[in-house]
């Protein structure tokens, strides 16, 4: 009886110690960006690289000059006016993997302006930015909560948009409710940004865009391709890009002898790999998030599935995607950006546009040695975003919402990320619609290492596509 | 409806009332926005101890009437643009039926099977409206911004939404109490406690359970009738995500299992929890350990919960804590 009162009194204990805890802890503790204890050097109108060399074509990416006079650029911060980026993003649950890239490429771009002495308007008025963000546990019923946090506690002056589109699509009506200027990115299903939406613009290349080339791609590489199998992640993004695909690869003349989707979690794919053996496809097309794209892709091979072409959303230019080793090999996966892309100051002028923001070459290496790691698409999005919001402010030459939503209304330019321009029909107002995709594929270089090539479009690839054996 | 003038009823409402009134008199936007997860958290944890607290029936899949409710409502705002308190009505009517039709089958079963089968309702709900076209499918479906012109405007239907969550977690909590003060309650506890003997007592078990099952679902749908179109859209896993479900289970076992008060004191304090641990460097991954951790300390050593473990330990706390 004794020992019985003695475990129940510390079993209450636990608990009433944990709630006594919990309860005065605050809801949610932001993350804040470090302040940058680089010296400030005098500004520039497009950010100054990290830590990269003069080697750039890029006529913006200029050179950060030699660090001078720490007391002056500790002068000119001082008179900076702050500008708060607002944002979610996934710490924990199901995004957290590209979620936390995107944050990465956006640090990179906070740094690179904080280097460059912040954002300096045409009377001199300058503005230095800082983040703050929380983590929205991928869960949709967090993110309105924390962006309502965002705007009215923190007074954020612009808002980024978390990873993923239900959760950008959940962020962008707070957003709106407000009329908050939010560029979003890792947000790229179609419907979202159908919805009448005034100040929220789309980075990424939308959904029904994604697998369309890759059926063009299949068709130059392998003639001979007649039929494919459509399995897909049965979520909203993966599904939009399903549907877009299907009546696009028919009218292309391919026939679609599967078209199935799987829940959210799957980690058996037997079920559809039999069906797949069993239909003969020559192409699979589809797949969904990360997880179960390189488990999908994984029990491919394992199951030896005689499929020439796989193309697989959003897992494969993820750099953690060659763990699956030689499963990854001839995987292709459509990217939004890829290191090896070719746009450029000459690009820009060939096309009649101006070029904005770094080289692609200075953005990589800025960003590999920060975080000793290559650059997926999800991080160079999260620079993006925050360079087209220099861009605006200093297009606006003012952080008056009203006067950035015009400019990115106007803004049609190149930068290290493609070609950028937004939709300002009122339906779909703030759509992406210049910004192109680019496939990528693992294949093996003369050593045997895995290693990833743009393989299409034509004029952008990096190496000629090659077919499963 | 004499339980509708004792002061205990009367005393939760005030509290309730007057934490929810805050953000709106302290024009707290941020905090709204809290509450209105918090007073919904409120609203499923009250609902399902209305069957499981007072009928001992764990309903495991009781999330599945929040995304029913939530279809309903959208589909009627978005496609045939009716008032969202309507739409919000008649999905709880439709949940409530659906709660009817699969309750006269589902709760013969007891114990475990009962649990399983609300499991498999639930996952069953979710793939039918991932496969049906015309709710939009795997994708969902959105409400054109303008919507809420009708409403004054996107910030103001927010606010209209949160008033809404006010009056179904009120609702929630005045239909929890009535029941269990009722005769109808103490019927429902003889169930609990024993349902053969309750039979021979002249109890009829099957119709009494029908009938809390079907109350208990409506409310759930007029939380997520409000929730996805406070939200804007909606798609089939946050509508159906058993994993809140569980959650609500946790809050009623924290609160005090069968009490009226429990489960408004389980959700505050497992939101509370959670949202320490989640931004707590050295907890963030491990939250839902901690929380099945606490449980399981509650559901060995504390079995009636917070307040159950208070109405014990002092009595004159029987009389104002239900």
């Amino acid at each position: 009886m004794r020992n019985q009162l003695r475990v129940l009194t510390i079993g209450i204990l636990l608990t009433l110690g944990l709630i006594i805890v919990a309860c005065a802890a605050p809801t949610a503790a932001p993350t804040s960006a470090p302040p940058t204890k680089a010296p400030v050097v005098e500004p520039t109108k497009a950010p100054a690289p990290t830590a990269v060399p003069a080697a750039t074509t890029a006529p913006a990416a200029t050179k950060a000059p030699e660090a001078t006079k720490p007391a002056a650029t500790s002068a000119l911060a001082a008179q900076a006016k702050k500008l708060l980026i607002g944002f979610t993003a996934s710490q924990t649950g199901a995004q957290q993997v590209a979620s936390k890239k995107q944050v990465e490429g956006l640090q990179l771009w906070l740094d690179d302006v904080k280097k460059a002495g912040g954002i300096k308007l045409k009377d001199g008025t300058l503005y230095m930015p800082e983040m703050k963000f929380y983590d929205d546990e991928s869960k949709t019923d967090r993110v309105q909560a924390l962006y309502a946090k965002l705007i009215n506690e923190d007074k954020a002056d612009f808002l980024l948009s978390p990873y993923s589109s239900g959760l950008a699509r959940a962020a962008a009506v707070v957003g709106e409710q407000n009329g908050k200027v939010m560029i979003t990115a890792g947000a790229a299903d179609d419907v979202t940004m159908e919805q009448g939406f005034k100040n929220t613009f789309q980075l990424y290349t939308p959904a029904s865009r994604y697998l369309t080339g890759a059926a063009d791609m299949l068709m130059k590489i392998d003639p001979t391709a007649k039929k494919i199998a459509i399995v897909y992640e049965k979520d909203s993004f993966s599904t939009s890009v399903a549907n877009a695909l299907k009546p696009y690869a028919e009218g292309k003349g391919l026939n679609v002898v599967m078209f199935e989707g799987y829940d959210t979690g799957s980690t058996d794919f037997s079920p559809f790999i039999n069906k797949i053996s069993a239909t003969n496809p020559d192409a699979i097309l589809g797949g969904g998030h990360f997880a179960d794209g390189t488990t999908f892709a994984k029990q491919l091979y394992d199951k030896k599935t005689p499929v020439r072409f796989v193309t697989l959303l959003v897992a494969p230019p993820e750099p953690t995607f060659k763990d699956i080793g030689d499963a990854a090999q001839y995987i292709i996966g459509p990217s939004q950006w890829e290191p090896q892309v070719t746009y450029s100051a000459e690009s820009a002028k060939a096309a009649n546009i101006p070029y904005y923001g770094p080289s692609v070459k200075a953005f990589t290496d800025a960003y590999v040695a920060k975080y000793k790691d290559s650059p997926s698409y999800h991080s160079a999005g999260g620079y993006a975003q925050g360079l087209l919001l220099q861009k605006a402010i200093e297009d606006a030459d003012s952080v008056d919402p009203a006067k950035i939503v015009a400019a990115l209304d106007k803004m049609n330019l190149m930068t290290f990320y493609g070609v950028i321009k937004f939709s300002t029909e009122a339906k779909t107002h703030g759509k992406q619609v210049a910004h192109d995709m680019v496939y990528m594929q693992w294949q093996k270089d003369a050593s045997g290492k895995l290693i990833t090539n743009i393989v299409w479009p034509l004029e952008a690839k990096s190496a000629d596509g090659q077919l499963r054996k | 409806m004499k339980s509708l003038t004792n002061p205990s009823l009367w005393i939760i409402w005030f509290v309730v009332l007057g934490v929810a009134l805050m953000p709106v008199f302290g024009n707290l936007p941020a905090l709204r926005e809290e509450l209105f997860v918090l007073l919904m958290l409120v609203t499923l944890a009250s609902s399902v101890n209305i069957i499981m607290g007072y009928t001992g029936y764990v309903s495991f899949g009781h999330i599945v009437f929040f995304g029913i409710g939530g279809y309903t409502a959208f589909y009627l705002i978005q496609t045939l643009q009716f008032n969202f308190v309507l739409a919000a009505l008649i999905g709880g009517g439709i949940a409530s039926l659906i709660a009817f039709l699969i309750g006269m089958p589902v709760l013969r079963l007891r114990g475990a099977y009962f649990a399983l089968a609300t499991i498999g309702i639930n996952e069953a709900f979710r793939t039918l409206v991932t496969n049906v076209d015309a709710l939009g499918g795997a994708v969902g479906m959105l409400l054109q911004f303008s919507v809420y012109d009708a409403y004054g405007g996107a910030k103001s239907a927010s606010q209209l939404a949160y008033y809404g969550i006010i009056l179904v977690a009120l609702l929630t909590i005045t239909a929890s109490f009535v029941i269990k003060k009722s005769k109808f309650g103490l019927s429902l506890m003889a169930i609990r406690e024993d349902q053969d003997t309750a039979m021979v007592l002249g109890i009829d078990p099957a119709r009494a359970k029908v009938m809390t099952y079907t109350i208990s679902a409506f409310f759930p749908a007029l939380a997520g009738a409000l929730f996805f179109f406070k939200n804007g859209n909606i798609e089939p896993g946050p509508a159906f995500e058993l994993h809140r479900s569980i959650e609500a289970l946790v809050m009623v076992m924290l609160g005090g299992f069968g009490t009226v008060t429990g489960p408004i004191v389980g959700a505050f304090v497992y939101e509370r929890l959670r949202g320490f641990l989640i931004t707590d460097p050295i907890f963030s991954n491990a939250h839902l350990v901690i929380s099945g951790l606490l449980l399981l300390i509650i559901v060995l050593f504390v079995t009636a919960g917070v307040v159950g473990w208070l109405r014990q330990r002092i009595p004159t706390l029987r009389r104002f804590l239900e």
